[in-house]
């Protein structure tokens, strides 16, 4: 009797499961038909195939985009490796270095990233008397400098929650073999906080492409730059937004290939990496020993 | 042979207003296994990471091979001092090789083919040759604890400190590591081991210290603590453990 109740409420269970699932199916089916109607009415009535693939208008995205993906490359190196410090130096055994990393996020994080542009674009070069400002072509520093400090805050922090994650008994280990505190964050915790903290940098990294496009406002001719450029020419919005939104993407999927390439590349050990090492051994001589115990 | 190599002198230690060990004093020889038992809390495992300064002690000294822990170099006097962990705490992005290499290579500056070869040698010596190349993560628990006390022997310390080393190992994967830690007793080393197994306190140790409440209320020879102890407590102690 009881068995009986218990198949049967169990099998409404199931019964709810298979229709949840199939109302999930039918929103994303009919998301994807509205979304991909939109996109070809657009793409056949919106956008000018000319003008499209127009060398001009090629030229002057490429022109945009090899420029971005400088600012992007040379920022990101940079906000990665200020990154790190301020993560070492949230978790400072000394009072006032650990203060002034907090500071140092706290303000970076808790601006928009436009007002830190102004100060460093409009704001720094008045701080010299007129015309005696070192730097004429201050934009693309000043967009690299902004880029930098605001994601070196980002990094910062997920640094810290990587280093907050390796287990105490690791530094203890370390420690314990006669490591120095400096030695075992070098050789023990940060690898491992590396690993902890990568999808988060990654995330923050992809952000950091998208935030070029504020570039636009400080005089960087950037993508957003030509799409402005050319919609107020040509009138025709829909054309150079094509060409934005690929360019785009090609920045920030390559990103998260290389992120997940990195994820992998330290993926010690666990099943993954096993099964890496097993096809890459052939038949995998020395790489099955671990499964035995 | 029976010169002293730790000494503990009037240990105190408190956690902030709990004070946890009282006024223990202990001497343990050189060549000499000395196994701490105890209740949970008693301060056994504190006892012993005091010994290597893991924990700052409030008052008296600790003693190793006649120079006291407190006043020489932190770093330095960890080498000569080996630790083994209950969570055993192995670096997970290193082979079980570069775990043990590491130290050598890095503390004491081995050239890294020499430290290489010696960690070799001594997993051999722990039984794990074989998973000279394997990840942590790919290894058992009994696995991994023998790769850590591989680890802390790279040193070549003067002791080595078990804290309840097979507590967080299936049962069935104790036995290779207290053989691991059998073979060295035989070997000469000297050795504290905070453990529960009566059985193999019993087998491997000199000496057993019985800690209570932060204090050692009892040290006898494994024999005759065993037969009987010296003490209430100790007799306490056992009847609840048959």
């Amino acid at each position: 009797m009881a068995t009986q109740t218990e198949s049967e409420s169990s099998g409404g269970v199931l019964m709810r499961d298979r229709l949840v699932k199939r109302v999930g199916e039918a929103a994303a089916g009919g998301f994807v038909l509205a979304i991909g109607g939109l996109l070809a009415w657009i793409l056949s009535t919106q956008v000018d195939y000319e003008l499209l693939s127009s060398p001009l208008i090629a030229r002057r995205f490429a022109e945009a985009f090899f420029l971005v993906v400088q600012i992007v490359v040379i920022s990101s190196l940079l906000s990665v490796t200020l990154g790190v410090f301020v993560g070492l130096g949230r978790i400072s055994t000394s009072r006032i270095t650990g203060r002034i990393a907090k500071g140092y996020v706290e303000f970076f994080r808790g601006t928009p990233l436009l007002f830190q542009l102004f100060v460093i674009y409009f704001g720094v070069p008045r701080l010299w008397a007129t015309g005696e400002f070192p730097f004429p072509d201050w934009a693309l520093p000043a967009a690299i400098i902004g880029l930098t400090l605001n994601h070196g805050a980002y990094v910062g922090e997920a640094i810290r929650g990587g280093i907050d994650a390796v287990p105490d008994g690791q530094m203890e280990a370390a420690r314990s073999l006669g490591m120095s505190r400096v030695m075992a964050l070098r050789e023990v915790v940060l690898p491992q906080a590396w690993r902890n903290a990568l999808a988060a940098i990654g995330n923050d990294q992809i952000i950091l492409v998208k935030d070029t496009s504020l570039l636009t406002v400080i005089a960087v001719p950037e993508i957003m730059s030509v799409f402005r450029n050319i919609n107020s020419n040509q009138l025709d919005p829909w054309t150079p937004l094509v060409w934005v939104c690929v360019l785009y993407l090609v920045i920030t999927m390559s990103m998260s290939q290389l992120v997940n390439g990195l994820e992998r590349r330290s993926d010690w050990g666990s099943d993954s990496r096993m099964f890496g090492r097993l096809s890459g051994l052939g038949s995998g001589g020395d790489a099955d020993g671990g499964e035995e115990a | 042979m029976t010169r002293p190599l730790v000494e503990f002198d009037g240990v105190d230690k408190s956690f902030g207003d709990t004070q946890v060990l009282y006024d223990v004093d202990l001497s343990v020889d050189e060549g000499e296994v000395v196994v701490v038992i105890g209740p949970s809390g008693s301060g056994k495992s504190t006892l012993l990471r005091c010994t290597n300064r893991l924990e700052e002690i409030q008052a008296g000294d600790i003693r190793l091979d006649g120079r006291s822990v407190i006043e020489t170099d932190v770093n330095e006097i960890r080498q000569q001092i080996g630790m083994v962990f209950q969570s055993f705490n192995l670096f997970p992005h290193k082979t079980a090789l570069e775990n043990v290499a590491l130290a050598p290579e890095k503390v004491k500056g081995r050239p890294e083919a020499e430290a290489r070869e010696a960690a070799a040698e001594l997993l051999d010596r722990v039984g794990l040759a074989d998973q000279a190349e394997s990840y942590p993560n790919a290894l058992s628990g009994g696995q991994q604890q023998r790769v850590a006390i591989a680890r802390a022997l790279a040193m070549e310390p003067k002791v080595m400190l078990f804290d309840e080393v097979t507590s967080a190992l299936d049962p069935e994967l104790v036995g290779e590591v207290l053989d691991v830690i059998e073979g060295l007793a035989a070997d000469g080393m000297t050795m504290v081991l905070v453990t529960h197994e009566m059985g193999f306190a019993r087998e491997v140790g000199d000496r057993i210290v019985l800690m209570a409440d932060g204090r050692v209320v009892e040290r006898t020879e494994t024999a005759s603590f065993f037969e009987e102890p010296g003490t209430e407590r100790g007799r306490q102690f056992l009847s609840r453990l048959l």
